[in-house]
């Protein structure tokens, strides 16, 4: 049997996300350079919506569709994905490093006695197959280009915004629909309740843009202009440990080593001064803005524009410059 | 209840690490206790003083027993050392397989972990630990509720967009996350005297594990090559007064960076 490279496919009410699609753009490459079809991995509950969505951006797409597999539970995803990989033998298999992803991925790497590299921030292939992952280690502090042993599959879970989405790979996949393992009553944890959080917002990992604000916001109302800002850009709001721990923002929003790494496209900091804990939560964001009073600020060396000004004059005109900027477009 | 706690002595954050050469780093001798497993070891103080038991903590480490003493510092009955020479080079895959050995037939309830490790950040250990165990785990845990633990535990885990909750039969492992408590700071008498505990050491031998079961020949993967973090050009310093300085910004984001 050729092999083949797999993605997990993360889907929520059918709307499959991102970095799915990256992962599978990369795929995508990687199988040009080695012969190999790309497999999307998909598990859930009514997914017509997110199969037609894949349909152009993999070779295969096999499907496992079962009422109890609604939502995930690392249970349920490896009784169903562990004797099927045993079968199929990919030569790799991708995940976002999500909270799907970090949770179900290390486990079943175990399971399958084969090699698992979290968090990626880059993956090449070479041309025999191997898998070679790039991934940050304390905190990016360094970087490290990890190798696999000869076990199968190659395990990676890569962070989200890292490869471009190719909306235009023109594939059209095969179906493959596969029998669920699933007995319910075999479970031992099942999920019991969401939370939703306010808004609609984007998880700050997954926004392509995310702003933020630290200290110098003075006080937890003043995030309102932050939050109008990214209404503008579609954007997230990010907050840094000193914020989180005043309680003016909350746990999930916190950027930097105790909290979230993230990758966006652009990343805007306002009275921020760069503590290092913060900063090495943004080291693979593309492009960094820094707005602060102080102009001795660190934030200012990890930046790739900075002005040094009061935000509370900036962010508002901001604001309105960028709705005029991004109506004319 | 008997909770164990797996804990490791890494980098402080203000450390200096650097590249020395593709296969070596150099680190600043600046250690403290993981972060996260102060989350852990908190979680399982406060069950014990609800429930009654026993809190142990655990770490794999030639050197380093810090994060042990932290424990007892803070309260944790005992401390354990997984210690020996062919540990040297071991994946994580490796050190789960060394915890597993040594928990498999102790009379467990909950064994607990922080969501990683700030060194090498990749938060393998715990689900891998629960995998060779056959119990269920779940990562990143906010909260953690227990009426009657044999009825089982309920947990709220931090998911895209919002907060699951999920119920979970005990034993089980959980990794746990800034948000699930305040850490308590021992007092200086028990830090005195969790300087002086006695470490109990066990080495592969003692667990059932050969060399060939731990260290750099059994490792799933390996690093490579050590780089040096991506560097950012220079920043550009917007000078202009206020507004020009904003319509600038706006004008380099679309025209340079190309990123709105």
């Amino acid at each position: 049997m050729p092999n083949e490279i797999w993605v997990l496919a993360e889907q929520v009410d059918g709307r499959v996300k991102k970095i799915t699609f990256e992962l599978l753009t990369a795929g995508a490459g990687f199988s040009k350079k080695t012969n190999q079809a790309v497999g999307a991995v998909l598990l859930g509950n009514g997914l017509q919506e997110a199969v037609k969505s894949l349909t152009p951006y993999a070779d295969k797409i096999y499907l496992i569709d079962d009422p109890a597999l609604a939502s995930y539970t690392s249970d349920a995803y490896l009784i169903n994905m562990a004797p099927f990989i045993k079968e199929h033998q990919p030569s790799v298999l991708l995940g976002g490093a999500t909270s799907t992803g970090k949770d179900l991925f290390p486990r079943l790497a175990m399971h399958l006695q084969t090699g698992y590299a979290p968090d990626c921030t880059g993956l090449t292939m070479e041309e025999n197959g191997k898998l070679v992952a790039k991934r940050p280690l304390y905190g990016g502090k360094v970087f490290a280009e990890m190798a696999f042993s000869e076990a199968k599959p190659q395990m990676a879970t890569v962070r989200n915004n890292t490869f471009l989405v190719n909306e235009n790979l023109g594939k059209s996949a095969q179906v493959i629909s596969i029998s669920s393992h699933t007995d319910p009553s075999s479970l031992k944890k099942k999920v019991v309740g969401l939370e939703k959080a306010a808004g609609t917002k984007l998880d700050i990992t997954e926004a392509e843009i995310v702003v933020a604000g630290g200290r110098g916001i003075k006080a937890p109302e003043n995030f309102k202009i932050i939050e109008e800002l990214a209404d503008v850009l579609n954007a997230s709001v990010g907050a840094t440990r000193a914020t989180v721990d005043e309680g003016w923002r909350d746990q999930k929003d916190q950027i930097g080593k105790s909290g979230k790494n993230i990758s966006a496209k652009l990343y805007m900091a306002f009275g921020i001064s760069g503590a290092i804990h913060h900063v090495l939560g943004i080291g693979t964001c593309k492009t960094v803005v820094a707005v602060d009073t102080d102009p001795n600020a660190l934030i200012f060396n990890y930046a790739d524009y900075g002005i040094v000004g009061d935000l509370f004059q900036i962010v508002p005109a901001l604001t309105e410059e960028l709705k005029k900027a991004l109506t004319e477009k | 209840m008997e909770i164990y706690v797996l804990v490791k002595q890494v980098p402080d954050p203000e450390a200096l690490i650097k590249v020395k050469s593709d296969s070596e780093l150099e680190i600043e001798n600046k250690y403290f206790t993981n972060f996260f497993d102060e989350f852990a070891i908190e979680a399982g103080l406060k069950l014990k003083e609800k429930f009654g038991g026993k809190v142990t903590v655990l770490t794999v480490d030639n050197k380093k027993v810090d994060a042990l003493r932290r424990g007892i510092a803070m309260g944790a009955d005992d401390a354990i050392q997984i210690t020996d020479p062919a540990l040297e080079g071991s994946d994580q895959f490796a050190i789960a397989k060394a915890l597993a050995a040594y928990l498999k037939d102790k009379p467990f309830d909950l064994i607990l972990a922080g969501r990683q490790a700030m060194d090498d950040d990749a938060g393998i250990v715990g689900p891998a630990v629960a995998e060779l165990l056959g119990i269920p785990h779940v990562n990143t845990i906010l909260g953690l509720e227990v009426d009657d633990p044999k009825k089982g535990v309920k947990v709220i885990r931090e998911v895209e967009g919002g907060k699951e909750i999920l119920s979970c039969s005990l034993p089980a492992l959980f990794t746990c996350q800034k948000g699930l408590n305040n850490p308590r700071i021992p007092q200086v008498m028990n830090v005195m005297k969790a300087m002086k505990a006695q470490i109990k050491k066990m080495d592969l031998a003692a667990l059932g594990l050969s060399a060939a079961d731990a260290g750099g020949q059994a490792a799933k993967i390996k690093v490579q090559k050590y780089l040096p973090p991506p560097k950012r050009l220079p920043v550009k310093m917007i000078k202009e007064d206020f507004p020009e300085n904003v319509k600038t910004l706006v004008k380099l984001l679309r025209e340079e960076a190309k990123v709105i």
